[in-house]
């Protein structure tokens, strides 16, 4: 590949285009840097939704013998905040799929989440919730229930047969408070 | 300089030689589009699954589940159809390049391991054994073949690094001094980053999956064993994509009646892609415990700095074809575009992949940035994303190859230049349906590899009803690709078995360049190739050791599950 045959046309565009690819990769770096700058802005100030580590476990059955993940799975910890202890399985979301986890609305919840087998996706449908559930780490997030209504745990992480199933439901109760 | 006596002018392949190269690349790239119609014509019955459409009952017992089908389309398009279309490129180009003879020896070893890898995890994916995705996370099991198959092919898909460097260096000795040509530079640098990528997966298989579905381990680590993964998983897009660039920067604009702007610019961008997209694997794993907070967030900058080599890409390859629409005519802002050659199929196949990966790429930054990846980790807006990328880049810039390559292996007219360019339409405005549809349901909560047409119709509607306009078109956007894809292999088999014709035998159309590489100090800069490579390695370790740390520390034993 060689560069040949310039004629007075090639000359001018090379001309415009030198200006160009100078102010381009000017704004190509500005872009990223200011994407940068908004990325470690949000690692500073987390708000909650990041995937946290709770513990590690050698062996994976460990998490459903723990105290924490019996009975409902359901702690008040608050006047409004609550710790739900989220095991999943294949397929289903306990609590969550059995018998729904009822809240009233303006609950802040922290779930720990972990998985008695595979791996699975702990979805909350409409909101940011979403953390991986692998067995032997559990992991945690929070989120505030700021709105009424039903909502749908839904598994996204493909987990065999009957993934598309792997259902579960949070329903908050009451009106918003102001 | 006696060229004439020079070593690299005396190894100048015979036209019987040549012939034996492109006998080499023909089967290559049959291989791939072989195991890509195949799957396609499952990616047709996954669209219909979200548009709310079952139509795995249809297919007992030749597939058994969605997931079955899921699993051989991911397979066998993403690693099957990719891995053959792109080593075969990548040894040939150069060859024809530096007009040497590659190490056929090599080359022919690298397609007959590649295809016993392919039949091994065939038949793993075929008998419902293994029904574990393209992703096979652990601690599903799958069957020791297609694992055992899996490594094959990833371990014969380093080898046309060495019939590359080898012919590089070949070519060095015979002209001292001189900077690598172009697509030379490229496919090397294509190859070695692969090299580094390829150590992630590669150890995953070799220390984990192979001995573990072989019954000498009992246990997994599922944690390790998704990080290995992803540590491959991420650069494999652009080991997917480069190749696709090779042809848009390096052919296209002499295709479309033009230049290549800059060749330094160029070198410039596949640098970055080498040293930018092998670290940054974790930023799959945001939303998995087990991974600092601190390290997701140098993760999320390093992912972002991706953008800049794409940008580049953007700026130099629009800037190539808009001279060669002036060339032709085109006046005003916009008059070049409609001046490209749009009849030409293999042309209109280029630019429409194009336009498909602006979208693309925008998606990715969103992917790329942590919190605003929590809203659409693992939704149907994932694999909307990597159609218009992986779809397009690859596959359709690989279609619009094929319809000068193939006439160029073979000697024979391309079957029929009409349908042809209709197929290629077809493709766009499906994928484009399709990528447009799975972006909206995928922001409504819908998730990716959800076999959701065999739900309950009232569960079903209750779930996704909402985005029920979406989600059918999905399924109207895949019909509509399969269509294109149906035109493109009459295209495809009519050219192969077609009549010869003399003027079929058309050269490579390796463009010209504005600015060449001479006197750059980025091009010698980038020339280094050896110093890149270990400078890429020491970053991704740098990335890679606080990561795999506290996983290497607090060992997780998973025993395995077959679950389908």
């Amino acid at each position: 590949m060689a560069t040949t045959t310039h004629d007075e046309f090639e000359d001018k565009f090379h001309h415009v285009a030198l200006r160009h690819e100078r102010s381009w990769v000017f704004i190509a770096v500005a872009m990223t840097a200011v994407l940068f700058i908004v990325a470690v802005y949000l690692v500073v100030h987390d708000y909650g939704l990041v995937a946290k580590t709770t513990r590690f476990y050698a062996n994976p059955d460990t998490p459903a013998t723990l105290a924490d993940f019996q009975g409902t799975g359901i702690k008040q910890t608050g006047p409004s905040s609550y710790n739900v202890y989220e095991m999943g399985r294949a397929w289903s979301w306990t609590p969550g799929t059995g018998t729904p986890i009822t809240l009233p609305v303006g609950s802040h919840v922290t779930f720990y989440v972990t998985s008695g087998d595979v791996l699975h996706g702990f979805e909350v449908q409409g909101t940011s919730i979403n953390l991986t559930a692998i067995p032997g780490v559990v992991g945690h997030v929070s989120y505030t229930f700021d709105k009424p209504g039903t909502y749908y745990i839904i598994c996204n992480e493909y987990c065999g047969a009957g993934h598309q199933a792997m259902i579960g439901k949070i329903v908050i109760t009451g009106a918003k408070q102001s | 300089m006696s060229a004439v006596l020079s070593p690299a002018a005396r190894s100048v392949p015979t036209t019987r030689e040549i012939a034996g190269e492109k006998k080499m690349l023909l089967a290559f790239w049959v291989t791939g589009f072989l195991a890509l119609m195949v799957g396609i014509a499952i990616g047709v019955l996954q669209s219909s699954n979200y548009a709310g459409v079952d139509l795995y009952p249809y297919l007992q017992p030749f597939l058994k589940s969605y997931y079955q089908g899921l699993t051989m389309h991911g397979v066998l398009n993403a690693y099957v159809f990719t891995f053959f279309t792109i080593s075969g490129w990548l040894m040939y180009l150069p060859a024809r390049e530096l007009k040497l003879r590659p190490n056929m020896g090599l080359a022919w070893f690298t397609y007959a391991l590649m295809l016993v890898g392919t039949l091994m995890a065939a038949y793993a994916m075929f008998d419902n054994s293994s029904s574990v995705l393209y992703t096979f996370y652990p601690p599903l099991k799958g069957s020791a073949w297609f694992y055992l198959g899996i490594t094959v092919v990833v371990v014969a898909s380093i080898i046309p690094l060495f019939v590359v460097l080898e012919m590089r260096a070949r070519w060095k000795k015979a002209n001292p001094g001189k900077l690598t040509p172009l697509v030379t530079y490229m496919s090397a640098t294509i190859l070695l980053m692969w090299l580094l990528a390829a150590l992630g997966a590669g150890s995953e298989a070799v220390f984990l999956l192979d001995p573990w579905s072989l019954g000498m381990t009992h246990t997994i680590n599922p944690l390790l064993a998704r990080t290995l993964f992803w540590w491959t998983g991420h650069p494999i897009v652009y080991y997917w994509l480069m190749p696709g660039y090779v042809s848009i920067y390096a052919l296209l604009p002499r295709q479309a009646g033009g230049k290549l702007v800059s060749d330094p610019l160029t070198r410039l961008a596949f640098l970055l892609l080498l040293v930018f997209s092998v670290p940054v694997g974790t930023h799959h794993q945001y939303m998995d415990p087990g991974i600092s907070p601190m390290i997701k967030g140098v993760v999320t900058a390093l992912t972002l700095s991706v953008a800049i080599p794409s940008l580049i890409t953007a700026f130099t390859v629009a800037l190539s074809l808009e001279y060669a629409g002036r060339r032709r005519g085109g006046k005003g802002l916009m008059g070049w575009w409609f001046a490209l050659p749009w009849k030409d199929p293999s042309v209109a196949a280029q630019v429409l992949a194009l336009v498909t990966f602006i979208f693309g790429g925008a998606g990715g930054i969103v992917n790329a940035s942590w919190q605003l990846d929590n809203v659409v980790h693992n939704t149907l807006w994932i694999p909307a994303h990597f159609h218009l990328t992986v779809g397009t880049m690859t596959t359709l810039v690989f279609m619009g190859v094929s319809f000068w390559l193939l006439p160029h292996l073979t000697g024979r007219r391309l079957y029929s230049a009409k349908l042809a360019l209709a197929s290629v339409w077809l493709w766009f405005v499906g994928l484009m349906v399709w990528g447009f549809a799975g972006h909206w349901a995928g922001m409504d909560g819908v998730p990716r590899r959800a076999w959701v047409s065999g739900l309950p119709h009232d569960q079903y509607m209750q779930l996704y009803g909402g985005v029920h306009p979406a989600l059918i078109m999905v399924g109207i956007g895949g019909a509509i690709a399969a269509l294109g894809a149906v035109g493109y292999y009459v295209v495809f088999f009519g050219t192969l078995f077609g009549r010869k014709d003399a003027k079929a035998m058309v050269e490579i159309p390796f463009t010209e360049v504005i600015a060449g590489p001479e006197g750059s100090t980025m091009s010698r800069i980038a020339e280094h190739l050896g110093f890149w490579t270990v400078a890429t390695l020491v970053i991704t370790l740098a990335v890679y050791i606080p990561v795999l740390w506290p996983m290497i520390t607090h060992p997780i034993h998973a025993p395995g599950f077959v679950l389908w």
